[in-house]
């Protein structure tokens, strides 16, 4: 059976086991369907009606004598008159007057002569009044000249004695603004009066902006509530059930499993996120609740609705593959749930920075794991313009990160020490003495490194990279030093650790000489190939403005470096260093496990992410195909360091010194012109190089064993 | 290795690590064989070792140290063959609860290779032997425990391996499916499997096993067939020669030495 058959027949088998689970489909449908409707009617029911308890309720309040009481009451009298005359002269069916304020009911009105204002604060705090209302006159006065002050009294802690404070207010407000009309009717003033400004907010966000804060939150949660027990059914499930054992001596590869159970997680997620927002949306339209999320009363189109769940997939697949690897380690339901919970909290950090307004998707935000595509969803909800460049960014790092996930959740899932939890200790896989040595690293082991060396390396860059006008040789000096920290020191640092060898993980062995002859023909004509990608893509898509000033200030600053320096930092270290990372660490522990062109295509694929740019991805990846090529059929590291040194050496030199390029003739047609075809005759040429080169490497060169068995076989 | 020893186990040693920093020898320098068509019995007191021994025979577990090899296949090296000749009945096998028995059966055999059309055959063949009829389209966690254990041995036999390892397989049964169960074991053995099993029940590996091994602390402290333990012990009934040579063991354990 082949690998995408026995992942259909698990797929299948697991989908089918979810979901008949009574828990699954009361998480999945029940919850959404009737709790959403249930809890939005229900809040907003609950919200009106203790509004409207309020209003019935008899307001207490506080005065310090009788005739402050009495200029209370006055007060309000005069609001009800006033309120009432404005009322007889509305048609009653206007829309002014269903929006006139409603008086004081003087029967739901209770005045308390307290005393003193110590005694009034004394009540309101013990809240047996709801507020205190003080003068500073026992009378009040109208004339021109004169104010009268009116101190409220209330405890804003005091939900009741707010609303008060609010009720007197407004209605004092009411009897200023009235009198005002009057005194200026009286003196023949213009109502503008005592208006020199009149400021108004006009909000221009979008019909759905309310929608597009608040729904991403709600699904992000959803999708990993949703991916939550099936992660923990198929795998701590699988062993609490004892079924783990069975399926473990079935000769079938375990990555098989778990990218099956993977697959059902993930689509339970979707499934789940798109019931949620079915239910919300039809809750929202049925509801009569339009109003409170599309602001304007508009309703928010279908289509925005597929577009969330469509930038919710990914997500998904990432959360489903960060649950199972989770998920992997446990060995009961309750151990999963335990580990399960501070995963959530964790995810929830940087969806939560992703989710403040001033957040960006840009610089570190956009390999930020989770981060980058709550972002991503909520710019493209609110309609903002997003680079091409940052999706494609979002969507590679993000499967980076959620290929790692399933690859550790692979060399966990099915271990001894979580298989039979009597037998050993979790722990006791990470400790030294109990591991055994091994050939080369596993999956799991070079994904997870890659996948937490990748925002640690484009942060740097970041941090490093000079601004405008500033002199970048300081970034590539930087870079030179810490790129064999990052790319070698370390990686060799795990598999030390890990007891893989590291000469035969790290290809570290000297190279047949056919091939270092094949990797300098390719080394030399590399660049013709690339150059023409280059000029297609610019054909095709043009090049974006922020790498062509990037590209012309290296170049100010290579000119302005020392030769040699820039040979060793542009040509010398990366080829060393990243040979050693993405041929030798990452194709060794990929290609190991699933093979030549699968370990090619990642190792080539990741060094390609790890290049930042989309315009450049093509390219890298494709030297990365080359290099990796090269690097399994000699089975050294040298050949592709040979092939890197001289690529970057010769793009270094045709940027450094142009003016060879030209005497050489290697440049387009005419000088003017930035991106013209190569030459054709040098066109033939680089590529019958190119095509030479790979030609000579088509022979795998043999393993020592194989050679020791010719050698007897000839004898 | 004699042509006839399908199963080999040679000085296979278990450890796990402790919570104090030492180590448990849960298997300390086991060897013994099975010839081909035999039924080899592990009997020995709770925490002796019988389903370490078991699971690193079916490859579930690496040893710590020594060989074993199953139709010559290296259980450490190479889990993939052994695992392709080999059926493994566990002491609690769980099934799933919410696939019926068909469901599970022909799942099962196609994780071992089977195409969908040839594993619905298999299934149904293993239905019809084990009487499973009545109950093959009812989900697992529906059926009684007898029921349960039928299933779980109908999916260790699925790929029809050559060699069986089971686990206790009689735990927890009524005698009527205890006695179906062995007879089942007996006549796979009359049609040329090897089985290997551990079980706490004596008279069970009395009249059933061809040659027994006595398992105490992760050794083996006694082996052969019935009559040549009952010379070595001088007692007539397996359950007296087992008191006897577990005894004995425990004595030369503390005496000086």
């Amino acid at each position: 059976m082949r690998f995408d058959q026995r992942i259909r027949m698990i797929y299948g088998k697991e989908l089918v086991d979810i979901l008949r689970d009574h828990r699954t489909l009361i998480a999945m449908i029940v919850v959404p369907i009737v709790l959403y409707p249930l809890l939005m009617l229900g809040s907003v029911q609950a919200v009106s009606y203790q509004a409207a308890a309020m209003e019935e309720e008899v307001l207490i309040v506080g005065v310090v004598n009788e005739a402050q009481r009495g200029s209370l009451l006055n007060l309000i009298e005069a609001d009800r008159t006033a309120l009432e005359q404005r009322r007889t002269t509305l048609d009653s069916e206007s829309e002014e007057a269903k929006g006139l304020p409603k008086p004081i009911d003087p029967d739901k009105l209770h005045v308390e002569v307290v005393g003193s204002v110590e005694d009034i604060d004394r009540r309101v705090r013990e809240r047996s009044i709801h507020i205190g209302v003080v003068f500073d006159r026992d009378m009040l006065v109208n004339a021109p000249d004169m104010q009268n002050h009116v101190d409220l009294r209330h405890d804003k802690e005091d939900v009741r004695s707010d609303a008060a404070e609010r009720r007197l207010g407004e209605m004092i407000d009411r009897v200023r603004d009235q009198t005002n009309t009057e005194r200026k009717a009286q003196a023949r003033l213009p109502a503008t009066f005592d208006e020199p400004f009149v400021v108004t907010a006009t909000d221009l966000s979008s019909p759905p902006s309310i929608l597009g804060q608040v729904l991403p939150l709600i699904l992000v949660l959803m999708t990993i509530t949703g991916a939550i027990y099936p992660a923990i059914d198929l795998t701590a499930g699988e062993r609490e059930r004892g079924t783990l054992e069975s399926l473990m001596v079935c000769p079938i590869p375990v990555i098989d499993l778990i990218v099956g159970k993977f697959l059902v997680v993930t689509t339970v997620a979707i499934m789940g996120a798109a019931l949620n927002l079915g239910s919300v949306t039809a809750t929202v339209y049925f509801g009569g609740f339009s109003k409170m999320l599309a602001s304007g009363g508009g309703r928010v189109p279908v289509g925005t609705m597929v577009f969330i769940l469509l930038s919710l997939i990914p997500f998904a697949v990432l959360m489903s593959a960060i649950m199972i690897a989770v998920c992997s380690f446990a060995r009961t339901f309750k151990e999963a749930q335990n580990y399960v919970t501070p995963v959530i909290l964790a995810v929830l950090i940087p969806g939560g920075i992703a989710a403040l307004p001033a957040t960006r998707l840009e610089g570190v935000m956009l390999v930020m794991p989770v981060g980058n595509m709550v972002l991503l969803a909520r710019d493209l909800l609110l309609g903002a313009n997003v680079p091409a460049a940052a999706v494609v960014m979002v969507l590679l790092s993000t499967t980076l990160y959620a290929g790692a996930a399933v690859a550790i959740a692979a060399s966990v899932f099915g271990r001894e020490s979580v298989v039979f939890c009597d037998a050993a200790s979790l722990g006791s896989m990470f400790q030294r003495r109990l591991i055994r040595p091994s050939e080369r690293p596993s999956v799991s082991m070079v994904l997870l490194f890659v996948a937490l060396l990748f925002p640690v390396w484009f942060f740097i860059q970041g941090a490093l990279s000079p601004g405008a006008g500033e002199d970048a040789s300081a970034l590539l000096y930087a870079a030179g030093w810490l790129m064999p920290l990052l790319f070698v020191v370390a990686p060799v640092g795990v598999l030390a650790y890990w007891k893989v060898r590291v000469g035969r993980s790290l290809a570290l062995r000297a190279p047949a000489w056919r091939y270092v002859v094949a990797a300098i023909l390719i080394g030399l004509s590399a660049w013709a190939p690339a150059y023409e990608i280059d000029v297609l893509q610019q054909r095709l898509m043009g090049v974006p403005e922020a790498l062509v000033q990037s590209s012309e200030a290296m170049a100010a600053t290579l000119k302005a470096m020392p030769l040699v320096h820039v040979l060793v930092v542009i040509a010398v270290v990366p080829a060393v260093c990243e040979e050693l990372l993405f041929r030798g660490f990452l194709l060794g522990g990929v290609g190991g496990e699933v093979g030549r062109w699968g370990g090619i295509i990642v190792s080539a694929a990741v060094f390609g992410v790890f290049h930042f740019y989309l315009f450049r991805f093509v390219v890298t990846t494709g030297l990365g195909i080359v290099m990796a090529y090269l690097c399994w059929q000699s089975r050294s590291i040298v050949p592709g360091m040979i092939v890197h040194v001289l690529h970057n050496g010769l793009g270094v030199l045709s940027v450094v010194r142009q003016d060879w390029v030209l005497r050489f003739g290697l440049s387009g047609e005419s000088e003017s012109s930035d991106w013209a075809h190569l030459p054709p005759a040098t066109l033939v040429c680089g590529v019958g190089l190119f095509v030479i080169g790979l030609a000579l490497a088509r022979h795998r060169s043999a393993t020592g064993v194989e050679y020791a068995m010719r050698a007897i076989a000839e004898t | 290795m004699r042509a006839m020893d399908i199963v080999v186990a040679d000085k296979l040693v278990k450890t796990f690590p402790t919570t104090d920093g030492g180590e448990k020898r849960a298997v300390d320098g086991l060897s013994f064989v099975v010839g081909e068509g035999r039924i080899y019995g592990l009997l020995g007191p709770n925490g002796a070792g019988k389903t370490t021994t078991l699971r690193l025979l079916s490859g579930l577990m690496t040893p710590t140290s020594g060989t074993a090899t199953l139709a010559g296949y290296d259980v450490a090296t190479q889990p993939e063959q052994v695992k392709r000749v080999l059926g493994f009945l566990t002491a609690n096998t769980g099934l799933y609860q919410r696939l019926s028995a068909r469901e599970l059966l022909v799942y099962f055999a196609q994780l071992h290779g089977m195409d969908r059309s040839h594993a619905e055959q298999r299934a149904m063949f293993l239905i019809q032997r084990l009487g499973i009829e009545s109950f093959a389209g009812l989900r697992c966690g529906a059926l009684s425990t007898g029921q349960k254990q039928r299933v779980s041995i109908a999916r260790a036999l699925v790929a029809d391996p050559p060699i069986l390892i089971m686990d206790e397989p009689t735990l927890g049964l009524d005698v009527l499916s205890n006695r179906v169960i062995l007879e089942f074991i007996v006549r796979e053995r009359d049609a040329g499997k090897t089985i290997i099993l551990s079980t706490h029940y004596l008279d069970e590996a009395e009249t059933m096993c061809d040659k027994i091994g006595l398992l105490h602390d992760g050794r083996l402290v006694a082996e052969g067939d019935l009559q040549t333990l009952r010379e070595m012990s001088g007692e007539e009934r397996l359950s007296n020669i087992f008191l006897k040579l577990i005894r004995a063991d425990e004595s030369v354990g503390v005496l000086p030495v």
